[in-house]
């Protein structure tokens, strides 16, 4: 039988080339089944710590007007055009609900434990070092929408951009291209700037994850003086 | 919470299989082409299984990979499920393909003339002009004797080498990205290069597939990539150079391996 490999044997004092290729290979086939191994067996299971965000967003829900400036403006800092669903905050409405049932305000919660984050396989949605702000690092984002499922709440608070093709969500306007003004959880918010209503805004506080804990009363005296009720 | 993606969850078969590629390798026993009475030893098993291995692999890898890419599509996206579904069949293939490749470099790091057999002679774009000028039926020429394999195939092998290497490197910085922090501008890099060379594979794959499998010319080397074998009047007519060098002389036939 012809046979190539006899060549490839007789090394003359040293490590012939076909000892060198096995080598490498079991060494390395070796080396991967034993980490396997390790971290399977031997360490304990991962733990999820990330930073709890510096900044939330507050709506009062009773006082929304369901005007969609919030919506739109979102879009207009971010991506520089009016466009509802390229909005990271969520206003719907129901017609056929009563006050104040009908009008629902579905702001990012900047989870303490964001389900998001531990969700994306790539290290896209990730926290902010500085601020632990959750975000998306659109470059890394291979669109799984792994994080559009994996948030608790409906709507997702995390949505799927349709146009540029990955993963958005708030960003309590840290990154906004079309906005010159600093924002973030130590700057300003866009839809809480323009809310006409003066239905959102921002606090350092974790509120309680509950609905009430992010709904509050925005309703000062004059909103009484208009004959709505403020409490 | 969704399922856990295979990329996440066995990340570590993505390392483990070209290891297991060379190691491999360095385990088998190759046999040099030979003619056998009236049939000629074309591909060892060896060659056999890395060229299916690498052959599926990549046939899976580019219909999950451009099914992941089409899922992008607006009226698509929807749910996630798709996307993990088609991402973990993108898993699998990238077991089999980094296996078979992987086998296949390190077989011909152990022999290096398997390598350069491949590799393009000065004349290799004039004779892959009318190579397939001749097989589609538009040209007529007679070429001298071939080698074991024609310059056309010879420079489809660049363009596989090419592809391959770049959907390797790329590839396996992508599947880093699930376990480590890879910085975002060279994934913003690597992405797209993915898919560039993806691009570049399925136009060497859909060609290889339609010139030797699907043209009844090719018929014969196909069946020897199961086999092993041609016919030794297949050799005589498609190369006879080839045979020349395997050292056989006419009808007195020889089984001594090539130099």
């Amino acid at each position: 039988m012809a046979d190539i490999d006899k060549k490839d044997t007789g090394a003359k004092g040293g490590v012939s080339r076909r000892e060198f290729i096995t080598g490498v290979g079991g060494v390395g086939v070796g080396a991967v089944l034993g980490g396997a191994l390790l971290k399977g067996i031997l360490l304990p299971e991962d733990v999820l710590a990330i930073p709890a965000s510096e900044g939330y967003l507050l709506v009062d829900t009773k006082k929304c007007a369901g005007c969609q400036t919030c919506m739109l403006t979102c879009s207009l800092v971010h991506y520089g055009r009016e466009n509802t669903t390229l909005s990271r905050i969520q206003i719907t409405q129901n017609p056929f609900a009563n006050f104040p049932e009908d009008i629902v305000q579905a702001q990012c919660r900047q989870c303490p434990y964001p389900s998001c984050v531990d969700a994306c396989p790539t290290g896209a949605m990730h926290a902010d070092p500085a601020t632990g702000v959750r975000m998306v690092d659109e470059s890394k984002c291979i669109g799984c929408e792994r994080c559009v499922n994996a948030c608790p709440f409906t709507p997702s608070r995390v949505q799927w951009n349709a146009e540029d093709k990955h993963a958005q969500k708030c960003d309590l306007c840290k990154e906004t291209p079309y906005w010159n003004t600093d924002g973030g959880a130590d700057g300003k918010q866009a839809c809480v700037e323009l809310c006409p209503m003066k239905a959102i805004s921002f606090t350092r506080s974790i509120p309680t994850q509950t609905d009430a804990g992010y709904d509050v009363n925005l309703r000062n005296e004059h909103y009484g003086h208009l004959g709505l009720p403020t409490d | 919470m969704g399922r856990e993606l295979l990329f996440d969850s066995a990340t570590w078969l993505v390392w483990l299989a070209p290891l297991l590629g060379v190691l491999a390798a360095g385990l088998t026993k190759r046999r040099d082409p030979v003619v056998e009475g009236d049939k000629v030893l074309r591909h060892d098993k060896a060659a056999i299984l890395e060229h299916w291995a690498h052959g599926i692999g990549t046939a899976v890898l580019l219909v999950s990979g451009i099914a992941l890419g089409v899922w992008f599509l607006p009226s698509l996206a929807g749910s996630g499920e798709p996307v993990r579904g088609w991402m973990d069949v993108h898993f699998y293939a990238v077991i089999v393909f980094l296996f078979g490749t992987f086998y296949y470099g390190a077989n011909t790091l152990l022999a290096m003339k398997r390598f350069k057999e491949h590799l393009p002679t000065k004349d290799a774009i004039d004779y892959t002009k009318r190579h397939y000028g001749l097989l589609l039926g538009f040209k007529k020429f007679t070429f001298p004797p071939e080698r074991k394999y024609f310059e056309s195939e010879k420079m489809a092998y660049i363009l596989a080498l090419g592809a391959t290497s770049v959907i390797i490197l790329t590839g396996l910085l992508k599947v880093a990205a699930h376990a480590i922090d890879v910085p975002a501008g060279l994934m913003g890099i690597v992405t797209p290069l993915h898919d560039i060379a993806t691009v570049a594979m399925l136009l060497f794959f859909v060609a290889h597939v339609f010139f030797a499998a699907i043209l009844p010319a090719s018929w014969p080397v196909l069946k020897s990539m199961f086999t092993g074998y041609v016919s030794l009047e297949h050799a005589k007519k498609e190369h006879a150079g080839w045979l020349e060098e395997l050292g056989y002389k006419g009808d007195k036939k020889s089984d001594e391996p090539a130099a």
